[in-house]
């Protein structure tokens, strides 16, 4: 998987385009993508937090929901930046019921409509910890989700030094998210192209 | 040199100083720095939102605080003008100027009682400017006073990123013997709580007799432990310094208040937990530094009527750590808790620097004064196995901490261990778990894991355990209603009798509840320790808790120094 990736060359840019206010889907077959209110937004220089562009991100994210055979549908919050309420606004929103949530300094998890806001299906709250080919895999997790199946956890790596060097410029980059943040705003339907 | 690559050169960067490129390999530029962001609140003390003190009282009711009249409150500000001040006495505390006293923490010859009673009556603003007349060395003398039980401790985590109780059983008995009072714990997988619960039980009473433990797991299952009489204390009930924070982990100060109140009408020693830089990482500060915030979150837990507190930043330890003054402001709210007579388990939790330097300066601005509890807690497992991911010391740090104790002739909680003794306390509690598992019908434990338990450095020294097969036990012993009296039989009917005399004395704490006193630790001989029959009378040189005696003794002898005929 990690081959492959790196032989590719990486998405850089993007372009995101709204396209009304995004509706409840009715196909099982769709697994929502949420997207938080600075994703992709030149201000925080659309990357994350570890400098990952966010439309290779976002790339990988599509493409490991395309494997699995099911269609992914892009939404942007923008009531909150917290990644546990903006997943599970996208999963009441999908089709499927399963939904991923994504901030812009990279925190992601998979959600699902029945669960409670606070305990979605995974979390991966050390975004820096996370590589290209990780998103992949979370996408192809959230697809076999809404199949039904019970696909391994995606492993992730637990780094007891994550906190001093990561919790303050964390904090920042969340802060800085927030100011995007609309609360009266109703989720929006994006549509995406990728520039080479 | 080409003008072509000399212009190049100036579009990357300048000549580099050699000194800089070795200084930003150093362990400390692995750290995360930022700059103050005061708008947000990113700023240690001193926020431009912090209020001025003030205080209006109408009829015995507090119609003004800190610039702020009561329709205006928030939640935290009626909670806090309701139970935590003394209505009585606050117009005149408040007529005092904070530098005076700021000195009367300092002044030897100012009694704790008084300083008591001048923080029962003054607001979370007038606190601020109180610590901020104060240096980190004032703190410390102030701390000295202040801390409630005369005699300091120390907490630890027992945990394995394996969840694996035949390797906490015997973390835990080793932890009794370096001197560890409280025992706390976390899972990997919430399924296993329960064993963690156990072997914190088991082995918590094998080293020594006393050791009071804690699974800080989910609110429900935490609270049903507790009742059950596999854990004897809970800490991880988290209270914020704004509305907005409190609202994110869907509480109020009454919904916190009314756990608090579970667990202590059981039996069940409680504290709460709060610390520097919640509110600004939530982005909820309001524009108020951490410390005028936290300072917020120790009145409101004086005022829910806890016992104890459990602050100095814990898991937000990054935050204040970047910033200028940070740590300065994390020994500020350990000595507001103090100076509340709240228990203070001050910290030091959390992995908080790559640095050893900036580690141990942190450390010793507790370990130095004395806290009631001055980790909250030291890791007595590698931190690869620390679920609280990781903390400021841990186990192979022991030498080094027990040297510092005995330089400078400071009790930092711990003594120095035999390496024998350790081996057999370790053996001992894995066969008592085998035992307590085998009378339980819980998956059984075998001779291989026993041994390798013995003399293990972490969970990569231990046999792998199936772990469907475990949970689905941990399940069943939840609903077949196992409480800490089939420990005690199951320890008695295999021959483990002081293990079993020892875990049912904990279960009668629960019932005499002498041990939810402020600031309690049990001796090993079951002994209540607390403010009550051990209160700090600290007044200057000697008064106090005074390492000497025995105690000196046992922290000087360490196993690495030569006698005369060893040379």
């Amino acid at each position: 998987m990690s081959d492959e990736g790196s032989t590719q060359q990486v998405v850089e840019e993007m372009e995101l385009e709204e396209v009304g206010e995004a509706q409840a889907g009715d196909s099982p077959e769709e697994v929502v993508i949420a997207l938080s209110p600075a994703f992709g937004e030149e201000q925080l220089n659309r990357q994350t937090i570890h400098k990952l562009p966010h439309a290779a991100v976002l790339r990988e994210l599509l493409a490991g929901i395309e494997e699995e055979g099911l269609e992914a549908r892009l939404i942007r919050i923008y009531r909150t930046a917290d990644v546990a309420f903006m997943g599970f606004d996208g999963a009441k929103l999908s089709g499927s019921g399963i939904a991923i949530g994504i901030q812009a300094r990279g925190t992601t998890l998979i959600h699902q409509r029945e669960l409670l806001p606070l305990a979605p299906l995974e979390l991966f709250p050390q975004a820096p910890g996370l590589d290209l080919s990780n998103y992949r895999q979370i996408g192809k997790n959230a697809a076999q989700y809404a199949k039904g199946d019970s696909p391994s956890p995606v492993p992730q790596e637990n780094d007891p030094m994550a906190r001093p060097k990561w919790q303050a410029i964390a904090s920042v980059f969340y802060i800085r998210e927030v100011e995007f943040v609309d609360q009266d705003k109703k989720p929006v339907e994006l549509k995406v192209s990728f520039e080479k | 040199m080409q003008a072509e690559e000399q212009d190049a050169g100036n579009k990357t960067q300048a000549k580099r100083h050699k000194r800089f490129e070795v200084l930003e390999k150093r362990d400390v530029n692995k750290d995360g720095f930022v700059k103050e962001w005061p708008e947000v609140g990113l700023i240690a003390t001193g926020g431009p939102e912090d209020p001025e003190p003030s205080i209006k009282i109408e009829d015995g009711v507090i119609v003004e605080m800190d610039g702020k009249p009561r329709d205006d409150f928030d939640l935290l500000d009626h909670f806090i003008a309701r139970y935590a001040l003394n209505n009585d006495i606050a117009e005149e505390m408040m007529d005092l100027d904070a530098v005076e006293i700021a000195r009367m923490l300092v002044d030897i010859n100012v009694p704790r009682n008084k300083v008591l009673e001048v923080f029962s009556g003054i607001t979370p603003a007038k606190m601020a400017a109180v610590l901020e007349c104060m240096d980190v060395v004032e703190m410390m003398m102030a701390m000295r006073k202040m801390h409630a039980r005369r005699t300091p401790s120390i907490q630890g985590h027992v945990t394995s990123v394996q969840d694996n109780p035949v390797q906490m059983v015997a973390d835990a008995a080793e932890a009794g013997l370096y001197g560890f009072t409280e025992l706390e714990t976390t899972v990997g997988v919430l399924r296993y709580a329960p064993f963690n619960a156990l072997a914190l039980l088991v082995g918590g009473q094998t080293g020594r007799g006393g050791i009071i433990t804690q699974d800080a797991v989910e609110e429900a299952t935490e609270l049903q432990l507790g009742l059950r009489g596999l854990t004897t204390y809970a800490e991880t009930v988290s209270v914020y310094g704004t509305e907005d924070a409190f609202r994110q982990g869907d509480d109020t100060p009454w919904s916190k208040a009314f756990l608090a109140s579970a667990y202590a009408s059981r039996g069940v020693k409680m504290r709460f937990t709060s610390g520097t830089g919640a509110e600004v990482q939530m982005a909820s500060a309001e524009g108020k530094s951490m410390l005028y915030l936290e300072i917020k979150c120790v009145m409101l837990s004086k005022g829910v009527g806890v016992q104890g507190l459990q602050n100095g930043s814990i898991s937000c330890i990054g935050v204040p750590g970047s910033v200028p003054g940070g740590i300065r402001a994390v020994l500020a709210e350990n000595l507001v808790t103090a100076c509340l007579d709240l228990e203070t388990a001050s910290g030091n939790d959390q992995s908080f620097s790559h640095s050893p330097y900036r580690r141990t300066a942190r450390t010793l601005m507790q370990m130095l004064p004395g806290t009631d509890l001055i980790f909250s807690g030291y890791s007595t497992v590698p931190n690869y196995d620390n679920m609280f991911a990781g903390s400021n010391f841990d186990c192979d740090d022991n030498d080094d901490y027990l040297l510092i104790q005995r330089d400078l002739k400071v009790d930092g909680g711990l003594v120095p261990v035999d390496e024998q003794d350790v081996i057999a306390v370790r053996n001992k509690a894995a066969q008592a778990l085998q035992a307590v598992f085998e009378e339980l019908g819980l998956p059984s434990i075998t001779d291989e894991e026993i041994e390798a338990a013995t003399y293990a450095h972490g969970s990569e020294d231990m046999p792998e355990r199936d772990k469907v097969q475990d949970t689905q036990a941990a399940d069943d012993m939840m609903e077949r209603g196992v409480t800490g009296l089939d420990v005690v039989k199951a320890l008695a009917k295999h021959g483990f009798e002081d293990i079993a005399s020892n875990v049912l004395e904990m279960q009668k704490q629960r019932v005499s509840g002498d041990y939810l006193h402020t600031s309690a630790i049990l001796s090993p001989d079951f002994k209540v320790i607390a403010a009550v029959n051990d209160l700090n009378d600290y007044e200057g040189p000697g008064t106090g808790y005074r390492l000497e005696g025995e105690r000196w003794q046992k922290i000087a002898d360490i196993r690495q120094a030569l006698g005369p005929d060893d040379i």
